[in-house]
């Protein structure tokens, strides 16, 4: 129980002191600036995943958006390929990327969930 | 009457049992369906269409970057080929285990002729991307479907349409077409060039070859104001054709279970711009299957309960450009059938339909479309030569939809209808020769372009026979 209590004591300092700001939400025009940095992939963006990906009406996350996105993150890489390419609720299998390889999905994941510049 | 403790225990048991064994049910039938794996054993990736019910693993993607790219690309990859748009059909035109071509890289504007509202566009691109790249040059498109994720090649494969009295389905604008053969060639075609091939491969559910790139009768940009209000179902049947006629865009949407309707009109106008709202139609539907939920077995109840909530709310209204107002996000997912009837037909059949959903299939709570289509000639277009009136119905993405071929398609048969090509219908090559006056000189040419049936996946074959 005590380690429990020094646990919860200690999230919110380990988050203060990762130096992190915490996110906020984008409108949808500054998501629809947005654009992968690879070429290719930023192609591939503009023809299938931003469609709906900058439309708040689509209900779909908006890209860049990680108060929208971090949580989905949090699931995990794998789980969100899945979705991708299986479709999950509103989302139509394969995002609507009918040339994207999984790799190129993941990139793009991994660009709309506002980590492209990560590790 | 008084009823004892004994039976009032007895009696709440039983209901609580019966309300937990409906929501039961309930839940088991709307679960989320299971999808296919991800990547199947010889390594390929799934493909599947927007409504989920259609899937394959394609052993080759190809995307060429331009026409010449897709001409090399097209005699030489494994096939069935089969060209893919947005993926929007619920048929099994996509499906193949060979070569899944997507033309979303031949995008764009190639050319555009002021004087006459003519633009030339490569055929990959995107209906949603269409709106504003002519309003750019001052032209806008005569109308739009309710999507426009699609690309402007899979519309016109599929017949895609909007609604208004005289105004024709997408591919009734068409004046020229560039299409990329199965051999490679690329076949220019228009009225007064290969005549034949223009007429027959307008609407080719991707059987014809490649188009790369479509020339579009526009006419001038204009603003529209876009009224959506709530009527009687009874009152809009009986008015439906004075007003289809009134309206330069009308068509409406059956609230089944609730007596109500919504009237959906665009007409031009010069008033200031007053952008749309937030979308609320999901929020209406999801609404529309929470009532379906509680009062599934309590139709009477349901409709009050509807009445009553769709007391007095106002008409929803919105002055813009008609590209962005015509089409609409759909973020929840459905299943579709539609049919095109001789207008003089659609009145009275859709009054049909919704008494046999109302009596037979009360599971149902998506709405029940009604627009009207202007006649056109090419040779497999559903609106070759008659003007018609289409009645589509829908299931969500979760559920069953085999009523709509139970209670909907045989009343859509008797009527002379002829299918949606990216929608559910049932036919054969031997329903479709007696629906289509020139069906048998579109399949010559079709076959004349593609002798060896490289693009032809089983659906098609059932298609052509």
């Amino acid at each position: 129980m005590r380690k429990l209590a020094l646990a919860i004591l200690i999230l919110p300092l380990a988050a203060c002191g990762s130096g992190e700001a915490p996110p906020k939400p984008l409108t949808a025009e500054q998501s629809a600036k947005l654009s992968p940095s690879d070429p290719k992939l930023a192609e591939l963006y503009a023809g299938s995943c931003k469609a709906c990906h900058t439309v708040k009406d689509s209900l779909a996350p908006l890209t860049g958006d990680r108060t929208l996105w971090d949580a989905r993150w949090a699931q995990g890489e794998d789980v969100l390929l899945a979705a991708a390419i299986q479709g999950k609720k509103g989302m139509p299998a394969g995002g609507q990327c009918f040339s994207c390889t999984p790799d190129d999905m993941k990139a793009l994941i991994r660009f709309m969930a506002g980590r492209e510049g990560e590790q | 009457m008084k009823l004892g403790r004994r039976a009032l225990l007895g009696g709440a048991g039983l209901l609580a049992l019966g309300v937990g064994g409906l929501t039961g049910r309930r839940l088991w039938l709307s679960r989320e369906p299971e999808p296919p794996v991800a990547i199947d054993a010889n390594g390929r990736a799934l493909w599947s269409n927007w409504a989920g019910n259609e899937h394959s693993y394609p052993a080759v993607r190809a995307a060429p970057a331009n026409e010449a790219e897709l001409a090399a690309l097209l005699p030489k990859a494994q096939k069935p080929v089969r060209p893919v748009g947005s993926g929007h059909s619920f048929t099994a035109l996509v499906p193949t285990d060979g070569t899944l071509l997507s033309i979303d890289r031949l995008n764009g504007l190639v050319s555009h002729d002021a004087a006459g509202l003519t633009a030339t566009v490569r055929a990959g691109t995107k209906l949603s991307a269409l709106g504003p790249m002519l309003a750019g040059i001052g032209q806008e498109m005569p109308n739009l479907p309710d999507i426009n994720k699609q690309t402007l090649a899979g519309a016109l494969a599929t017949g895609t349409h909007g609604t208004g009295k005289g105004i024709k389905a997408i591919h009734g604008d068409v004046t020229a077409m560039r299409l990329v053969l199965p051999s490679g060639e690329v076949a220019e075609c228009s009225r007064d060039v290969r005549p034949e091939l223009f007429h027959a491969a307008r609407v080719s559910l991707g059987a014809f070859g490649v188009l790369s790139e479509v020339t579009l009768q526009n006419r001038p940009l204009e603003r529209v104001k876009k009224i959506v209000s709530l009527v009687d179902t009874e009152d809009m049947l009986r008015q439906w054709p004075a007003l289809a006629e009134k309206h330069r865009n009308a068509e409406f949407l059956v609230l089944p279970f609730t007596g109500k309707s919504a009237l959906i009109t665009h007409d031009t106008t010069t008033e200031p711009v007053s952008p749309r709202g937030t979308d609320q139609d999901s929020d209406t539907l999801m609404d529309l299957k929470s009532l379906r939920d509680l009062f599934e077995f309590a139709p009477e109840l349901r409709k009050k309960a509807a009445q009553s909530a769709m007391a007095d709310i106002p008409p929803d209204i919105a002055i813009d450009e008609g590209w962005k107002l015509l089409s609409n996000e759909r973020p929840v997912r459905f299943k579709e059938m539609e049919y095109h009837l001789p207008i003089a037909e659609q009145v009275g059949v859709l009054r049909e339909i919704i008494r046999r959903i109302e009596s037979d299939a009360r599971g149902v709570f998506f709405p029940i479309e009604a627009r009207i289509i202007a006649p056109d000639d090419a040779w497999l277009s559903p609106f070759y030569e008659r003007e018609s009136g289409s009645i589509a119905v829908h299931a969500w993405y979760k559920e069953d939809h085999d009523w709509m071929y139970s209670l909907a398609e045989p009343l859509f048969r008797e009527a002379g209808g002829r299918p949606h090509w990216g929608k559910l219908h049932s036919l054969k090559a031997e329903d479709l020769k007696r629906l289509y006056p020139r069906f048998a000189e579109a399949d010559a040419v079709r076959r004349s372009v593609d002798p060896d049936g490289r693009m032809s996946n089983p659906f098609l074959q059932r298609l052509f026979g």
